[in-house]
Order: C-alpha cells, then structure tokens, then sequence
C-alpha cells in the first residue's frame, strides 16, 4: 500500500511539472513518515540526514568544477580552431563538414562533460559555416545535436560521474576509460549516415568552391585546443590527478587560452561563467540530493526486492530482460533528462544487476548510451533544442534526418550489449 | 517567432540571455555573487591542492572536508536563485501545454511543492544542528564543531522556501 502510494505520488506530481528533485523529496518524505507513524516525529529526521548526506559526497565534487570547464571552453575559442584544423586535414568536398561538425564534437567531448554545452559550442560554429555551404539548416541542427550526444561517452562526462557515485563497484576512472570505444564508435555511426544523406541529396554544393585553410597555420592555431583532451585524459591516466583535479586543472588551462591567448574571455565574462555553471551545478546537486531521500525510502520499505523478484522470475530470460529495460528507458528517456533516470533507476535496477551478475561498468556505458540517444530523441532532447534553436529551425524539423542517425547509435547499443569487451576491453587494460 | 509546438525555452544546461529576470523583492544578486564567490573558492582550493602536493609531497586532504561543505553551500545558495528562475529540471510536456489557467494553476502547485519540502528540511534541520549542538559533535577531517556546518542547512533551506513562497506568489499575479 505504502509502495504504492510512493510511486503514484511521485509520477503524478513529476507529470504535473513538479520539480523532480521536489517529487522525488516529497513522495520520500510522505512514506517514511507513514512507514513509521509510532516512530519519534514520525522517523522524518531521516529526511534532512539524508539529504545532506546525498550532497556531502567529495567525488561530486567534479560535478561543479566539469560544469565550469564546459561554460569556460563555450568561450575559449578552441571550437573555430578545431573546426579550422578539421577542414584543413579533410579538404572541400559534398559530405565533408558534416565529417568536420562530428569530429570537433567528439574532440571537444574529450573537454567537456556534457551533450547540451557541447552542442552550443559546435552549432555556434558549425551551424552558420554549414547554411553558408548550402546545408539546409534542419539538417546542420541534427548533425550537432547528434555528434554533441557523443560527449557523454567520451570522458571527462557528468553522467558517468553520478553513476559511480550511486553504484559503489564502478570507479570513474574505470567507467571514463570504458566509455572511450563506445564513444568513438558512436560517433563514426554517426558519421556514415550523415555523410551519406549529404551525397544522397546534394547537400552542400557550394562547399568545393570555399577556400581550404592552410595545413600548417590552422594546425598551430589549434594546438592550444588539441592539448586540452591530453592534459585531462592522460594526466588521469598518468595518475598525476584524481578526476576532480583534472577538472580544476583544465578550469585554469581554459581560463589562460582563453584570456591570453586567444582573447575571447574578458575579464568581466568571469561573473557570467561562474554564475551560470555554479546554478546548473547547483540544479544537477539538489536533484541527486533529494533523490537521496527517495532512495532512503524505497530501501527502508523494502519494495525493491520483491520488483525485482518479479522481474527475474518473469521467464523472459537474462536478455528478454535487458531488452525490456531498455524499452522501458527509451520510453522513460522521452520525458525525463540523463541524470534522472540515473536517480531514479540506478537503485531499482540494481539487484537485477547483481543477480545476473552483470558488469556495473558495463551497464553504465549502457545506461549512458541509451541516455545519448535520448538527448537527441524527439520531443525531449536536450541536444536538439539547443542546436535547432541556433539553426532557427523547429524541432519538428530535424525529424527526418535525426531518424538515420538514431539508428546508427543504437546499432552501437546493440555492439557494446553483444560484445562487452567493446566496452570494458581499454580499462581492463589500463589497470582500473 | 514562436512556433507551435517549440519549447519556448531552452533547457536547463544554456544560459539563456534573451530571458531577463522577474523582478523580485529580494535581489537575486545576493545569490548570484554568493555563487560565483564559492564557485571560486571552490576552484582555486581544489588547485591550490594540486599544485602544493605536486611541489611538496604533502597533501592538505583535510581541505576536502571544508571543499564538501563549501559545495553543500552552492547547491544551497545556487540552487535557490534557481528556484526564483524556475529552472529546476521538470517535466515540461503537460504543464507548459493546455490553457493559460491550466499553465499557471500547475506552475502555481509546483513552487508551493518546492515551499513544502523546503519548509519540512528547514524545521526537520534545526532539529540535527541542535542534536550536533547538544553532543558536541566534531566533524571527522578538521574537528571543529559540526554544528558550525550543518546550521547553514535550515538557514539555506529557509531561503529557498522563500523563493519558492515568492515564485507562488508572482505566478498567481499574472494575468
């Protein structure tokens, strides 16, 4: 009865346009107090307990300082560099900057720790560059907001992050290395069909007749660029920094390429960066806390078990059940953002987890790739809305192109659940 | 060039500078400047660390503890400015359709849900900063009293109550 309750409190309220961090922290709060009505003040001393306890975690530390890397990297420049270099390397031809528009995505995915930022970084470069070569605008909006999808396998990535906080067994060292493959193979998925489309209806005509940058210049131009992904990635690896100080690192890192050397970021610009990366900090924080209670609830009601009794008891088998659940996100993923289904499925799926003994590395990259589709999925994604909107185009129209692009990615869902080795191949090699 | 069937807003990861702030009673600055001054602490303790560790060998790890504290802080402060901008993450597919009164009538339920919760932690709080109070609590890395961090919990959830109260009030303004 009260399992009941939790739930539909929760879902009606969300449904309604209650802040999820609220409908997660009130349905919480509602049924430990009905689970102990003889309980001291009902047992809702628990509430505020976890609810700072959620927060006070060191390792979603990084949370904040990768949020500031992306809003300081937006600034930097280092996109029009990187795009410079990328025509250079691939030269004028039909096809050609779609290649560029994904490329420099993945690359700055190397950055930044989240699909949104990276999309308005590559559309505000790439989306004008491409009009001007003759692409239809709601195709350029697909184009980046699918390759910006990349950026939350690619590590440095928030997802990721909160998933190694909720599932003690996956390390983010770990997690960041096996999300490597898988991100480079979605982007090349990516690439095959937007490039086809491109030949396929003589898009971009008039790219052959613009000038190609020269090689030697655009690659100096870009080195400050091209050094940021090795720096956070290898001093990791090299065990110089723990992923929160990578962060920090490439916080001042971008700060000095960006107000020394390429002279984008005023000094003025640093309210306006720290202002907005501390709120979005602040949104992505107050969701994971308040899920803290709503975990603490589901775990002291003991509704898990019998679910997931249920679930593995159902006859479906162990991938008639991993097909479910991913039917079942995809659908979840079509209203909810990345971090929430985190917080809300991560603790109900767990136990399925471990009873089939499934690699909890492994289901994150899964987890996170179905969260990559889902940020440029119609209606809700979140990549989509940023790039349409730079594109000046309405979602709607991006529809008949994101639907290849889609496909491709989830051909890459399907490699990494056939063959895990994609995925936990590079940090059983590295030594995670 | 509103379109049907566009999001009117972007999400929640874009600052969004062609959205200019409701007026409010309390600035908003006060949150802002507080945000980017423990933004700022935030970042320049955590590389102050990298680089004495990389120069002396030694580690201040107990500056993790006042890095923890600090970002309790931030999702406080930060999160409360978000609040007044009704930015929180939600889902916006039935409450931002339908008729104006529908809109505003969900928009009105939401910030009263954030006053509910909010109020709850502030008075459920008070009641933890008093208990680390009594006990003498210390906290584990610096040992200075505990009470000292946790009092910030009921004050910070009080304020954002407020913007929550204030987000009720504005919404059942417009007309």
């Amino acid at each position: 009865m009260i399992p009941t309750l939790l739930f539909v409190a929760f879902i009606a309220m969300m449904l309604a346009g209650v802040p999820i961090g609220a409908s997660l922290g009130l349905a919480g709060a509602a049924c430990i107090a009905l689970a102990n009505a003889d309980a001291q003040w009902f047992g809702l001393l628990a509430v505020p307990q976890n609810f700072y306890a959620g927060l006070g975690k060191y390792p979603l530390l990084a949370i904040p300082m990768f949020v500031l890397v992306g809003s300081i990297f937006d600034r930097s420049g280092v996109a029009l560099r990187l795009v410079n270099f990328a025509v250079a390397i691939v030269g004028r031809g039909p096809g050609m900057l779609p290649l560029v528009a994904i490329m420099v995505a993945m690359f700055l995915g190397g950055i930044s720790g989240s699909g949104p930022a990276n999309a308005a970084a590559v559309g505000a470069v790439m989306i004008t560059a491409m009009s001007r070569a003759g692409y239809p605008p709601a195709f350029s909006a697909s184009v980046v907001g699918a390759a910006a999808a990349t950026d939350i396998l690619i590590p440095p990535s928030v997802a990721f992050i909160v998933y190694s906080v909720l599932v003690p067994g996956a390390s983010v060292p770990a997690l960041f290395a096996a999300g490597m493959v898988p991100g480079v193979l979605a982007g090349l998925a990516l690439i095959v069909p937007a490039v086809w489309m491109a030949r396929k209806h003589k898009m971009g005509a008039l790219e052959a007749s613009l000038p190609r940058p020269p090689f030697w210049q655009s690659l100096r131009e870009a080195t400050w660029g091209l050094a940021a992904p090795i720096l956070i990635l290898g001093g990791m690896r090299a065990g110089w920094f723990t992923p929160t100080e990578a962060a920090v690192v490439a916080v001042f890192y971008g700060l000095f390429v960006g107000m020394v050397i390429h002279r984008t970021i005023k000094v003025k610009d640093l309210f306006v960066i720290l202002q907005e990366s501390g709120e979005l900090s602040a949104i992505i924080l107050l969701v994971v806390s308040l899920a803290g209670i709503f975990a603490f609830s589901l775990s002291t009601l003991g509704v898990i078990d019998p679910i997931t009794h249920a679930i593995v008891n159902s006859g479906l088998g162990e991938y008639g059940v991993l097909a479910l659940l991913i039917l079942m996100l995809i659908t979840v993923g079509m209203f909810l953002d990345g971090v929430s289904i985190f917080l809300i499925f991560v603790p109900l799926l767990w136990p399925i987890v471990q009873f089939y003994n499934w690699d909890p590395v492994w289901f994150g990259v899964i987890l996170t790739l179905k969260v990559a589709l889902g940020q440029f999925t119609p209606p809700l994604a979140v990549n989509l809305m940023v790039s349409s909107r730079i594109a000046g185009v309405r979602m709607e129209d991006t529809v008949p192109w994101v639907g290849w692009m889609l496909f491709g990615m989830f051909l890459v869902m399907v490699a990494v659940i056939a063959w895990p080795e994609l995925a936990l191949w590079l940090p059983r090699y590295l030594g995670y | 060039m509103s379109h049907p069937h566009e999001p009117a807003h972007l999400p929640v990861e874009i600052h969004d500078p062609a959205a200019p702030d409701e007026a409010t009673v309390v600035p908003l600055k006060i949150e802002d400047w507080l945000t980017v001054i423990t933004m700022g602490l935030l970042a320049l303790i955590t590389f102050a660390n990298v680089i004495v560790r990389y120069f002396t060998d030694q580690s201040f790890a107990w500056t993790e503890e006042f890095s923890v504290f600090l970002m309790i802080v931030l999702s406080l402060v930060a999160g409360s400015a978000s609040v007044a901008r009704n930015r929180q993450i939600r889902i916006e597919y039935f409450a931002d359709s339908g008729s104006p009164e529908r809109q505003r009538a969900l928009a009105r339920f939401g910030a009263l849900m954030v006053f509910v919760l909010f109020t709850l932690i502030a008075a459920l709080s008070c009641r933890v900063v008093w208990d680390d109070f009594r006990f003498e609590e210390t906290s584990p890395g610096i040992g200075i009293p505990q009470w000292w961090y946790t009092v910030w919990l009921p004050v910070l959830s009080t304020a954002i109550a407020g913007r929550a109260l204030g987000l009720f009030i504005r919404r059942g303004r417009e007309q």
